[in-house]
């Protein structure tokens, strides 16, 4: 044992050592230092309302937060906004934050997320939207039933729409013009469609991308499906949601609701959806169309302004962009999405939904009827980047800046065509898009590749639809 | 030449040095008191090494330990993050290993990290190598820099911009292909060239981490060894081959171990130019547990997925080490 012979001089060293070491962490200790809870809004009481950081401006988040802070002095409110790069990754963070521990009280969800979100974490506002069923008629008068109806679930309402998004079909007037074409009629089919496309690149030369379109759950292969009268999972209604009808809508309008929309079996493998496949491969094959990893949203709207792009699917969102851009309304236009067997146009809603971990319940739905009111999404949508849910909205002095010339179209897509409906989004919609973007890829990858990945399609969609979400 | 003559290469040990400390100060200290001293200040040295290790070995154990041993632990789990955790055995191994999808990742991961490791070794050898040579220091600089700089920007955001260099229809990469003649390349769109723009993008911005390490190997090669060889004919080449390789070899066995255990993690470069795509050609394994995880709510079987990655760089690491014996050459 050697302690015996510890020295005097080392045994005043440690004990200096040990001195030292102590004081440090007292000092550490008593420092005064940022912790989770100086965040400012965090475990003050603070509604806290998630939003995809993209959806807004900074200047419409000032404003949606402090003009409700006028009506409801006594909720605070915190804006969280989450930046992600689409509805899927929006709703992984969300998602995270549940995990750990600092869900917000309400978030912005769309079509995609609607059931999933309904299913496992929403709070339904059936009690609110009755006993406050007064206040909320002039919203639900303005407010196509289609629409709604898209954001209940098993007869219960989960959101209150304040945006949407339809498929329809911009065109680059002077590229029509190159082409010796002129803007197709309300009625096109998509035989015209690819005459008009091989007009376009015959006039436009190398370089050009008549088609652009994304792979992807909206404006992808999806409104094609629905144009041809099919779609990727089996839709059908759920039962309920008349006490939300008979209150709010008349007897022309709520013929053939139910209580939201039900998407089961998987259809990839039957024949109208391989005549979909068919046709995009040969718009592939004959160079008409970008492929299904090409086509990239995020360059979309340069490439599309500087006229190398004759085509894409959008919706009114697009009116502002191409607006910033430096388009003006004539150098573009609105069509409907071609008709095939059927003209049914897929659309894409989104609201704020109530989490069921929130403990501000009253003061959520509060929020959620605040930013259904007209002034406030006048505000929040000024730029146009989305069509407002409400059909008062979408009038002439919205467009007179932003084009498009037939910018009715926006709202006529649900309007006039009565069958168009929502996204197919189960409550597994991440997993079926995930599948469908992979095997559209493999589908129009090669010649000939269009029957065996429409098979694998159908074997994974079975598979994920079987999953318990 | 006597025994008294030979020493030691390298720093003399403690004791040596001690001993010969005290024959020089003519202490007269008992040998118990002299090894006593000793022992003390082995302790003091090995107190103060623990306390600098400490805050590593804590940030280790905190940061990467827990987390190993809870996806370990996570992989017998079902868990979606809404609802508790529920045990399932085995099971989550049973699924991924009956999904293509996975065994096709584990098989692009590899196909990848061959490419991308075998490219960016060579490319940063002979960059080395050239920068090594003759030319101004200014120059020198600037070349480093220059190679070193894609290391620090953010990959999601060169990815960005690879995407768009690489695309089909508007991208400048095919453009300048088209300007000497070359048909458009279906960079992002074919399963060939998906791969190989995945391949370049890693490529492009990995490859400074290994040069910068073979320019620090290249000059501690020192130089009479090369002159020594001029003197004797050798080539360039030859030199090359024969002196700068092996002696390079401990620098080759630190860059081949470090890019190949980051290739194996690529997420980035896929995830943002391809999507995976087309179909699975592309999918990473850290693109699967990405996806299991964060977009179909399956934390169990992700965890499972990246058990078994965990499981595969330990046993290419370990075969690196044990087939270095034979390959690196320590001066």
């Amino acid at each position: 044992m050697t302690d015996s012979l510890l020295s005097r001089r080392a045994l005043l060293r440690y004990g200096a050592y040990g001195a030292s070491a102590a004081a440090l962490a007292g000092v550490a200790a008593g420092w005064d230092r940022l912790t989770a809870a100086d965040i400012p809004g965090r475990d003050d009481g603070s509604l806290v309302i998630a939003t995809l950081g993209s959806a807004f401006n900074p200047e419409a988040q000032r404003a949606l937060r402090d003009g409700f802070r006028e009506v409801h002095p006594d909720i605070r409110i915190r804006i969280n906004p989450v930046q992600a790069y689409d509805w899927s990754d929006f709703f992984s963070k969300i998602l995270t934050q549940i995990a750990a521990g600092t869900a917000p009280d309400l978030v912005y969800v769309a079509t995609e997320g609607v059931q999933l979100f309904a299913q496992r974490l929403g709070v339904p506002l059936d009690r609110w939207a009755k006993r406050d069923a007064a206040e909320l008629r002039t919203y639900f008068a303005d407010v196509h039933p289609s629409l709604v109806e898209s954001m209940m679930y098993e007869g219960s309402l989960y959101q209150l729409p304040v945006e949407f998004n339809a498929a329809d079909m911009y065109l680059n007037s002077r590229v029509l013009e190159r082409a010796g074409a002129d803007l197709p009629d309300d009625d096109w089919t998509h035989d015209d469609f690819t005459t008009l496309l091989r007009a376009m690149k015959r006039s436009n030369g190398d370089g050009f991308t008549p088609y652009f379109w994304t792979n992807r759950l909206w404006g992808g292969v999806v409104p094609w499906l629905f144009a041809n009268g099919t779609n990727l999972l089996t839709e059908s209604k759920a039962p309920g949601g008349d006490w939300l009808w008979n209150s709010f809508y008349p007897e022309a309008q709520r013929r053939g609701r139910g209580g939201g929309y039900r998407w089961t079996t998987p259809l990839a493998d039957s024949d109208r959806v391989a005549e979909v496949y068919d046709y995009l491969a040969s718009l592939v094959q004959e160079d008409l169309c970008t492929r299904p990893e090409g086509g990239d949203g995020r360059n979309l709207v340069g490439v599309f302004s500087t006229g190398r792009v004759g085509a894409t699917p959008a919706g009114g969102f697009w009116a502002g962009g191409l607006h910033e851009a430096g388009m003006k309304p004539a150098d573009y236009d609105v069509r409907y999405f071609p008709r095939w067997r059927t003209r049914r146009h897929q659309f894409g809603a989104a609201g704020y939904a109530m989490l069921r971990t929130s403990k501000l319940r009253d003061e959520a739905w509060e929020f959620i009827k605040y930013t259904a009111r007209k002034d406030v999404m006048t505000q929040l949508f000024a730029a146009n980047q989305t069509t407002p849910a409400r059909r008062s909205m979408v009038d002439e002095a919205r467009y007179r800046e932003t084009g498009p010339a037939h910018w009715q179209v926006f709202y006529d897509t649900l309007d006039k065509i009565p069958t168009t409906g929502p996204i197919p989004a189960p409550p597994q919609v991440n997993e079926v898009e995930q599948l469908l973007i992979k095997h559209t890829g493999t589908a129009l990858a090669s010649p000939g590749a269009v029957r065996p990945a429409l098979r694998r399609l159908q074997g994974d969609l079975e598979k994920a639809m079987e999953r318990e979400v | 030449m006597t025994n008294t003559e030979i020493r030691p290469v390298g720093p003399e040990p403690a004791r040596t040095r001690r001993s010969r400390r005290n024959r020089g100060t003519g202490r007269t200290r008992k040998a118990s008191e002299s090894t006593a001293a000793t022992t003390i200040r082995t302790r003091g040295t090995r107190l103060l090494a623990v306390l600098f290790l400490a805050p590593t070995v804590v940030g280790i154990v905190v940061f990467t330990v827990v987390p190993i041993v809870g996806s370990v632990v996570l992989s017998f789990f079902q868990w979606d993050v809404i609802d508790d955790p529920r045990w399932t055995g085995a099971a989550n191994y049973r699924e991924i290993l009956t999904d293509s999808t996975v065994l096709v990742s584990f098989r692009n991961t590899l196909v990848f990290m061959v490419l991308a490791v075998a490219l960016q070794l060579l490319i940063a050898l002979v960059l080395a190598i050239a920068v090594n040579g003759r030319m101004p220091k200014w120059l020198r600089s600037v070349f480093r820099s220059a190679f070193f700089f894609p290391l620090v920007l953010s990959a999601a955001s060169i990815s960005v911009v690879m995407k768009y260099l690489f695309n089909q229809d508007f991208g400048p990469v095919n453009w300048l292909l088209g300007t000497v003649g070359i048909p458009s390349v279906p960079w992002l769109t074919s399963e060939n060239g998906a791969m190989a723009a995945v391949v370049l993008a890693y490529v492009w911005q990995q490859f400074g981490f290994s040069f910068l390490l073979f320019v620090g190997g290249l000059n501690n090669i020192p130089q009479e060894v090369h002159e020594a060889a001029s003197l004797d004919g050798a080539s360039g080449v030859r030199k090359h081959l024969a002196i700068t390789l092996p002696l390079l070899s401990p620098t080759l066995l630190v860059a081949s171990v470090v890019g190949i255990i980051n290739a194996l993690q690529v997420f980035e470069q896929p995830y943002v130019l391809t999507a995976g795509g087309p179909g699975d050609s592309t999918r990473t394994v850290v693109m699967v547990i990405y996806e299991t995880a964060f977009e179909q709510l399956r934390f169990g079987e992700a965890s499972a997925v990246g058990v078994l990655l965990f499981a595969l760089i330990m046993a290419v690491t370990a075969l690196q080490f044990r087939l270095s014996r034979r390959y690196v050459h320590y001066q």
